[in-house]
């Protein structure tokens, strides 16, 4: 009769070996999880942004009066050159406003976080305005 | 079983050991990164901020409406769906956001105009807010108050050219919460006998705007009467309007 010794080592450090392998393949996906300090840069600035935007009442003004171009500008003003956004609003029933894409590409970025703002208008008849702002870094 | 026969299966523990020390340091490296980029970062700051903004926004639309002709309850009313609109919102935890409108002599259902006719006017709106955010590892209190108040106030003089033919200045300041701040439009109105009437160009009419919320008009009129009462109406760049009235005095 074979002496079955052998076989069950190799069958035990298969396993030891598989179990260290799997511990390591899923520390990779961890250790490259998105770069949380970039991601907060950017959600920083997007969100400072628009208050600029919102604290004089501008921007309930250019939305209220649909002006997309003009919303436009003043974010390729106000942000960085090398950010890309995306800018979509939408109003009290959650339906989009804006008519025009209010963005700066249509490239995608890397590290990309989306920003949820509530604007309220300075307008006699107050209305309000669910604003998602995605910011990426270029790849 | 010999010792020599369970080395295996010791091994195989001590894998299992180091597998799951390495996955819960690794665990709990990032946990921490995650709460200090969450807790530490400004972000919640400007969370806050954005919800100052926004019930700052509502009272002044508010008060623009109301002193346009709109109803005092519209400042509770819109409250309301800001309110609604803030605790609806999760990004950050859970929300609760809560008013009282000032209720003291001056002000009703938080609403104050007095549009005077002793060369004083006010439009003002006031709330108080206490917002609270709560999550698993915030639990964060903010009050703040929100007072938007536009004030004008009007002085006249007089010196009587001729007869009845009178010339009038009038000297017209606006205030937003108590700083010089620019009108988006600023109508003057003279007295004769129950009329109000609005000068022109045929009355010589000149606006001086000295950019600091101060503006100066003159203007020539027939005006029988001895007394010389003045009306101005002014909205501010938040289309927020106020009037007062002035007996102007002789030069």
């Amino acid at each position: 009769m074979f002496d079955n010794k052998g076989q069950i080592r190799i069958i035990e450090a298969f396993l030891a070996i598989s179990v260290m392998f799997s511990v390591l393949v899923l520390n990779v996906p961890m250790s490259s999880t998105p770069d949380l300090e970039r991601q907060g840069t950017l959600k920083k600035l997007g969100t400072q942004v628009l208050i600029k935007l919102d604290n004089n009442g501008t921007l309930g003004k250019l939305i209220e009066s649909g002006n997309w171009t003009a919303l436009r500008q003043a974010m390729n003003l106000f942000l960085p050159a090398c950010v890309f956004y995306n800018l979509t609003v939408y109003d009290e029933n959650m339906q989009r406003v804006n008519a025009q894409e209010v963005s700066n590409s249509n490239q995608e970025g890397s590290e990309a976080i989306v920003i949820q703002y509530l604007c309220a208008t300075q307008s006699s008849d107050t209305h309000f305005y669910t604003i998602k702002l995605q910011l990426a870094w270029p790849k | 079983m010999d010792k020599k026969q369970s080395s295996g299966q010791v091994i195989l523990i001590a894998v299992l050991a180091m597998a799951l020390i390495l996955l819960s340091t690794q665990i709990y490296v990032f946990e921490v990164h995650m709460s200090t980029i969450n807790l530490d970062s400004p972000s919640l700051n400007d969370y806050f901020f954005t919800i100052k903004i926004g019930s700052r926004n509502v009272v002044i639309g508010s008060i623009a409406n109301v002193s346009g002709g709109g109803s005092n309850a519209v400042l509770v009313a819109n409250l309301d769906k800001l309110v609604a609109h803030v605790n609806r919102q999760n990004q950050f935890g859970r929300n609760t956001l809560n008013y009282t409108v000032e209720e003291t002599v001056s002000y009703s259902s938080g609403i104050w105009l007095f549009w005077g006719t002793d060369g004083f006017g006010v439009s003002s709106a006031f709330a108080h807010f206490t917002f609270n955010l709560s999550d698993r590892e915030v639990d964060a209190d903010l009050s703040y108050l929100i007072n938007v108040t536009t004030t004008l106030t009007v002085e006249g003089a007089y010196k009587t050219i001729l007869a009845d033919e009178k010339q009038v200045n009038v000297t017209v300041n606006l205030l937003n919460e108590g700083k010089p701040a620019l009108a988006s439009q600023v109508t003057l109105y003279y007295r004769i006998l129950d009329r109000w009437l609005a000068p022109n160009a045929s009355n010589n009419y000149v606006v001086t705007d000295y950019g600091n919320g101060t503006y100066f008009a003159s203007f020539l009129a027939n005006i029988p009467s001895p007394t010389v009462e003045v009306s101005v109406l002014a909205k501010d760049q938040r289309q927020i309007l106020v009037q007062a009235n002035a007996t102007c005095s002789q030069i």
